[in-house]
């Protein structure tokens, strides 16, 4: 009986929260800008799929900012996962005081803000100003703290046995770490990429300030140029088109990985 | 393999990207927010605190850092409620609370930015919410509910990641303490606050330092939603520090962004501070 009440407060709260929200985007996506006006939850009296998406895909400049979304998320997925566990494995380990010192400082850059204005400025006076290859390294820069921090924790409460034998066995350095540490610290990269890719992918305050130009308009910035395009009033059936297209690649990933990432999530990689 | 020098070139790339992309910037940032730096002018020199002068000539750093504070307050406060209320109510792995898990994580897979727009829509005067309602009032376009509504949509977005934080924390409390809790008589109300609400302690202070630090650098759903309005009331920080940006005004906007900084601080030291304390004692 309370099993009942309990799930049927759940569903009630699940509609407002996720299921009309969800609805709303979709149905008015499927409407000609007259009807979408409305913003109404009824199905569209006439149907302009084809219409709305092709114009999403043809000026909402889609295609490009897929591609720029690629472009730079999976480097820099790649490499804080990869230069995160390397460094969390020397922080870990080392007992320098100047690495710990580093350490400190990685703690630090989870907790404070980047600083913006200076990124722009700093990058103007690499030249890197407003291209990808700068913001791939900004977003790098600012994101390897929070996975070094679950990773060290992680390379911590591990004993060190394993590498030693394994080096006693000949294995040099970098072969200890594919083979040993990698594989230990896969849960928590996995949990740390997951947060990441989220992150990144949806990035819009980054990007507004660091990539110029349409041709290296990540999706976000792209929904944004494309909403704020019309001046008065959204054409909300393309803003949900777009809206529609950009949360799309992310919900496929998150449907095929659903199981690994709740499980991930809550059985506590986070713990440490 | 214990030798000093040998672990330093593991380290080496996370130090030099994180010195380079975020320390560099970072202490830069103290400089550019005390130098006059504009399009007009592209040499930076040092002028105090003329930055600040100017803000507040402009009327716009006190109201800034209010609408900062209390959207950070506001997001918490929001976050924070739903998510251990659901994670209370799923805390159980089972088939039916992994659907529900599932579903309320979807909305963290949206941009903010994108679930601006759509609580746009949701909430416009002639709107789902409003029709639902039966009443007809621009939720955003008053100054009395502007602010609240996009931190609700900010709380909105992240709720779904905050919840599964905290069913991890629920998870990590050991069956038997809760059992002897009943054993003992007490019922669920006692039985939260004497023995869930303590041992979950860490989860929340996370939790609560996270959302606040991050509300306070508030932007993405401000544009999609008011762009700072109706007048000033959701104009937060780094609103300003952008439109300061824009119009060419590059030191302000510096010390804004400075000034998100110092808040951060004030909030996250004594957060930590009080984390700390609670570990050694309990």
């Amino acid at each position: 009986m309370r099993a009942v009440l309990k799930y049927t407060a759940l569903t009630l709260f699940a509609i407002p929260w996720v299921l009309v929200p969800v609805w709303l985007v979709v149905v008015n996506s499927f409407k000609p800008a007259g009807e979408a006006a409305e913003l109404g939850l009824g199905l569209p009296r006439t149907w302009a799929i084809a219409e709305n998406y092709g114009i999403v895909l043809d000026r909402g400049g889609y295609l490009t900012g897929l591609l720029n979304s690629l472009k730079v998320t999976v480097p820099i997925v790649v490499a804080v996962v990869f230069l995160g566990a390397a460094a969390a494995w020397a922080f870990g380990r080392s007992r320098s005081r100047w690495l710990q010192a580093a350490y400190f400082v990685m703690g630090l850059s989870i907790l404070l803000p980047p600083s913006i204005i200076p990124t722009v400025y700093l990058l103007r006076a690499l030249s890197l100003d407003g291209g990808s290859l700068g913001y791939v390294l900004t977003m790098t820069g600012c994101r390897l703290g929070i996975v070094i921090f679950l990773a060290t924790g992680f390379v911590r409460a591990f004993p060190r046995d394993l590498e030693d034998a394994a080096a006693i066995d000949g294995a040099s350095r970098p072969q200890v770490f594919v083979r040993i540490l990698l594989p230990l610290l896969r849960p928590v990269l996995f949990v740390g990429g997951v947060i990441l890719i989220i992150n990144v992918w949806n990035d819009f305050f980054f990007a507004l300030f660091l990539l110029q130009g349409s041709a290296n308009a990540t999706l976000p910035l792209s929904l944004f140029q494309f909403a704020s395009g019309t001046l008065q009033s959204l054409n909300w059936n393309l803003v949900f088109a777009h809206v529609l297209l950009t949360t799309l690649p992310l919900v496929a990933v998150y449907v095929i990985a659903q199981k690994r990432v709740l499980a991930g999530l809550t059985e506590g990689a986070l713990k440490g | 393999m214990r030798n000093r020098a040998a672990w330093l070139p593991w380290a080496l790339p996370a130090i030099v990207l994180v010195t380079v992309f975020f320390v560099a910037p970072f202490l830069l940032n103290v400089r550019f927010a005390f130098s006059s730096w504009t399009s007009f002018r592209s040499e930076i020199t040092w002028n105090g605190l003329e930055n600040v002068r100017t803000l507040i000539d402009q009327d716009l750093l006190a109201n800034a850092v209010t609408v900062t504070v209390l959207y950070a307050i506001l997001c918490m406060a929001i976050q924070n409620t739903v998510s251990l209320s659901l994670a209370l109510a799923l805390q159980r792995t089972s088939g039916i609370n992994t659907v529900f898990r599932s579903a309320f994580f979807l909305p963290t897979l949206i941009s903010p930015l994108a679930a601006g727009y759509i609580w746009r829509g949701l909430l416009a005067p002639d709107g789902a919410v409003n029709s639902f309602l039966g009443i007809e009032w621009a939720w955003l376009g008053e100054p009395s509910t502007a602010l609240v509504v996009v931190a609700f949509i900010d709380a909105w977005k992240w709720s779904g990641l905050i919840t599964l934080v905290y069913i991890a924390g629920l998870n990590s409390i050991p069956k038997s303490l809760l059992e002897s809790a009943t054993v003992d008589g007490a019922g669920p109300w006692t039985r939260f606050r004497r023995v869930l609400f303590p041992m979950l302690a860490p989860a929340l202070t996370f939790n609560v330092a996270v959302t606040l630090v991050g509300a306070l650098s508030a932007y993405d759903v401000i544009a999609a939603t008011t762009g700072g309005g109706p007048g000033d009331h959701t104009r937060a920080l780094n609103v300003v520090m952008r439109q300061q940006w824009g119009q060419g005004f590059f030191g302000s906007a510096s010390a804004l962004g400075f000034t998100v900084t110092l808040l951060v601080i004030a909030t996250a030291v004594p957060l930590v501070w009080w984390l700390r304390r609670r570990e050694v004692t309990g």
